[in-house]
């Protein structure tokens, strides 16, 4: 672990710049066409449920982080593989994210330039955040927390004036009853993103006031589940559902459609501006989890020397997970989830929970 | 053989140097005693200094009192010298009855800061500061009068940092009159100053200035420390220290504030920081420094609130163009040709249409060509300053576009880059900005606006992991606070100054008192008024 303290703001621009960061991107819940918005707000439910979870954890271990107290609750044998394995789902996901950003670029804009140029540079920059420490990624984040929320808002006003939402492209509402709903909510929404809140099980010893853990990070996550909730709405309004469902990036699709006056048109550029700051934190912090957790079970004094190293291994996984875009989407909804996400997010941190609960019960019985 | 005596001969080459060097140590002869006989000690004198042209020594011979005044010509004052110290000495002639050499000090000269030296290594030390000493026959003391006194040019117009309104006077480049100028500015007995010697051959004079009370005297001690950690052999500008005492090297931005203006001075220590004086220059350096400081200009607070935040948002966004304008350019010519107006693409491609070169190596020969004229403009003489203006202007405007080597686009955009970078106040910003300008017209060329984005991204982590003296560089923005607004992107009211920046400053932290924003009297106050206005 590093010596590094960040205030509780931090802690919140960060959550929400994690959340947002490739969610608002790829689209998510797409598969319940017009309401794909419940999904999200029903996800961010249960994702508020699982981090209760994880606020329970941290706080019977306030100094630690997830890899050293999983090894406190279920011994040190079983604890270090569990903690290995979780090291190596954090690098999963930060090479998954780096390989969403890239092929965005490339499909869209960079259609010329090799993967790998953009990867490498966009692991150069995370390296180097990572390399100088949390406190400047806490500090990197509220900078852009700034910009993101000026471009948002810019970006809001203008889809408004272009007259593109029509709102009648939400209805039906429950065309199909709520069973589809729940199942999208269980397989992508509850997963992507709010169950990824668990890499902070990773973080969240950093934070100055431990006590104000659950406010701040719940906080965060309302927000940003309702920008999300909001920009889908506006996807779905302004693209209509087949569009919505079909497009790879729905909301790059919604801003391009963007035309003012004839002047303000061909706003894709600040899209890829969001798409930047956005992937850069979702993979800095997965990437600085696994950083961390490898130094802690380990035992390395200074992570900084393994920065480079697995920031190479990370850009090389990124290229190799699948061979191409629909191969790594495909991956994403189907096998991710269920082998990934369910074990690591929930069923995982249940049993630490309720083993975790009798463990302290003991102590304080004995005390 | 030869090898070894080779080897040999370095060596006591070196060691040479070492002897050459411990000679011009001042510390070497500090023990030495000051001799009872006056005349080996004008010897010694001028064996010592080499037998220096402008070293004075001037013999008197009164009743009781054989002995010699030595000074620095150009360094003591002369005028001082004959009007006080020999014509009181002639005058006091019949006075001088004891022996005593206490008696001589008391009437030697009408002159105050009097005193008594006792060893050698003290007399170097006054003698090339400026003083007049005293060497009297059958004593090994000497007397020391303050006689300093050189050539110093008069306070004049700042002419680095320019304001439309404020004052006018700058530093100079005697660290005496530049300390009188904060002392006439801030009338307080708070104001302490301490001074030391860097430099161990030019024997600089530094001195730490700040408000006790206001400063954080953890700042204090570490800008102690890391000044008596300095061993250089000599400090000719204030660059030097500011160099050997930065937190990081690494780095084109600025982490210490420096100007030649004394308001600006002022107003650093009163929000607690610490200025460093060096003598023989005008610029006064100060920490520690925040990002946001170096966009600051002193007209900020002179002018209204609502006028200078908008001429402060236009700065730094000048220093955004300044950073990005030309990269721009590039990425939308290669890379993004959907961005702008079709129109205006097709008049930019068919202005480009005869230009060999792309858009990089367009932008490069413009942008250094620009550079290098800019350089040459601060370095040439006065007289030809004008030639090379017009010259300039013709290669860098039209002849570059006749002859076809740049389309007009690119004319305009280095012409606002360089305007723009004109308008950050601090030069020290403004130049860091000029040179990661390159890094980034690189990176859009290969990657476009995706390039600028990582340029940009990468220069913000480095901006966040910067430290001046402990405080971070990029505070009160990230670190956020919300207390610390007034003085960042908007320039509050000065009646909403209440606090100084809590990050710096400890212990007095309050600035304004309460109910300080104006308004028009209160409506019982304006209702006697108008009553009274009726009456007459």
């Amino acid at each position: 672990m590093e010596k590094a303290k960040i205030k509780s703001t931090q802690l919140f621009v960060l959550i929400v710049l994690f959340e947002m960061g490739s969610a608002l991107v790829v689209g998510i819940g797409t598969d319940a066409k017009q309401d794909a918005w419940i999904t999200v707000l029903l996800g961010l439910a249960g994702g508020i449920c699982l981090f209760l979870i994880y606020a329970k954890l941290f706080l019977y271990y306030p100094d630690v982080p997830l890899t050293s107290y999983i090894q406190k609750i279920t011994g040190k044998f079983i604890g270090r593989i569990l903690g290995f394995l979780y090291v190596i789902y954090f690098m999963y996901l930060s090479a998954r994210v780096l390989r969403d950003f890239g092929e965005l670029l490339t499909t869209t804009i960079y259609s010329s330039t090799p993967l790998l140029i953009i990867n490498a540079l966009m692991v150069l920059t995370i390296v180097y955040a990572v390399y100088k420490g949390f406190e400047v990624i806490a500090r990197v984040g509220e900078l852009y927390f700034a910009l993101v929320y000026c471009i948002a808002l810019l970006g809001f006003m203008l889809i408004m004036f272009s007259g593109l939402v029509h709102m009648e492209n939400l209805r039906p509402i429950l065309e199909n009853g709520w069973m589809p709903i729940l199942k999208i909510t269980l397989g992508q929404t509850l997963n992507f993103p709010f169950g990824e809140m668990n890499v902070f099980t990773m973080l969240l010893p950093y934070l100055n006031e431990p006590k104000k853990v659950k406010r701040v990070c719940i906080g965060g996550m309302i927000l940003s589940g309702l920008n999300i909730t909001i920009a889908t709405v506006i996807n779905i309004a302004s693209l209509g559902v087949p569009l919505f469902e079909r497009s790879p990036f729905p909301l790059l699709s919604t801003v391009s459609k963007i035309s003012l006056a004839n002047f303000i048109e061909r706003l894709d550029v600040f899209f890829m501006l969001y798409l930047m700051v956005g992937g850069f934190f979702k993979i800095t912090l997965f990437f600085y989890a696994a950083v961390i957790g490898t130094s802690d079970l380990f035992g390395l004094k200074d992570y900084k020397k393994i920065c480079f190293p697995m920031g190479l291994i990370i850009l090389f996984a990124s290229l190799s997970i699948a061979s191409n875009y629909a191969e790594h989407i495909k991956e994403g909804i189907i096998i991710v989830p269920i082998f990934l996400h369910w074990p690591f997010q929930i069923i995982v941190p249940v049993g630490l929970l309720i083993i975790a609960f009798f463990r302290n019960r003991k102590k304080q019985l004995i005390n | 053989m030869s090898i070894l005596s080779k080897l040999f001969k370095k060596k006591n080459k070196s060691k040479q140097n070492d002897n050459y060097r411990q000679q011009q140590d001042p510390d070497a002869p500090k023990n030495l005693p000051i001799l009872r006989d006056y005349h080996e000690n004008i010897s010694r004198l001028k064996e010592e200094l080499g037998n220096s042209t402008d070293v004075a020594f001037r013999e008197f011979n009164l009743k009781q009192y054989k002995g010699v005044a030595v000074y620095i010509d150009g360094l003591a004052n002369s005028n001082m010298i004959s009007d006080f110290f020999m014509d009181a000495l002639l005058k006091n002639q019949e006075e001088l009855q004891s022996d005593s050499f206490q008696n001589l000090v008391d009437k030697v000269t009408s002159l105050g800061n009097l005193r008594i030296i006792n060893n050698w290594g003290q007399v170097y030390e006054s003698l090339l500061s400026g003083n007049t000493l005293f060497f009297v026959e059958g004593h090994t003391k000497a007397i020391n009068v303050e006689t300093k006194g050189w050539d110093k040019r008069a306070i004049s117009e700042p002419t680095t940092q320019l304001s439309i309104r404020g004052p006018k006077d700058s530093f100079i480049e005697s660290i005496r009159t530049n300390t009188a100028l904060i002392r006439r500015r801030i009338k307080s007995p708070n104001l302490w100053l301490e001074t030391m010697k860097i430099g161990t051959v030019t024997q600089t004079d530094v001195a730490i200035m700040y408000v006790k009370g206001i400063v954080n005297d953890k700042v204090v001690t570490e800008v102690k420390e890391r000044l008596n950690q300095i061993n250089i052999d000599s400090v000719l500008e204030s660059g030097y220290i500011e160099q050997l005492i930065e937190d990081q090297t690494w780095t084109s931005f600025p982490t210490i504030f420096h100007t030649e203006r004394p308001d600006v001075v002022s107003s650093q220590l009163l929000e607690g920081r610490v200025a460093i004086f060096v003598d023989g220059t005008p610029f006064v350096i100060t920490a520690p420094a925040v990002f946001i400081q170096f966009f600051q200009a002193p007209d900020d607070y002179y002018s209204r609130f609502d006028i200078s935040t908008g001429i402060r948002l236009l700065r730094i966004l000048s220093f955004f163009i300044a950073l990005i304008a030309p990269a721009l350019y590039i990425s939308i010519t290669t890379f993004h040709q959907e961005m702008v107006p079709t129109t205006m693409a097709i008049a930019i491609a068919a202005q480009r249409e005869n230009v060999p070169f792309p858009a990089f190596v367009e932008a490069l020969i413009m942008e250094v060509t620009f550079e290098i004229l800019r350089e040459a403009g601060l370095r040439l003489p006065r007289a030809v300053g004008q030639a090379v203006s017009i010259v300039g202007a013709l290669v860098i405007g039209q002849a570059a576009v006749q002859a076809g080597f740049v389309s007009p686009v690119m004319v305009i955009v280095v012409s606002i880059t360089a305007i723009a970078n004109f308008s950050t106040p601090s030069f020290a910003m403004a130049i860091s900005a000029r040179l990661l300008r390159f890094i980034i017209m690189a990176l859009a060329t290969f990657l476009g606006f995706y390039g600028i984005m990582l340029g940009v991204m990468f220069m913000t982590i480095h901006l966040c992991s910067l430290r001046s003296f402990g405080i971070p560089y990029m505070s009160p923005i990230a670190p956020f606070n919300i207390n610390q607004q007034q003085d960042v992107l908007i320039r509050f009211p000065i009646w909403a100054f209440k606090n100084r920046p809590p990050l710096i400053s400890k212990g007095n932290i309050k600035r304004t008192g309460k109910g300080q924003k104006p308004g028009p009297p209160s409506q019982s106050d304006r209702k006697q008024d108008s009553d009274q206005g009726d009456q007459s």
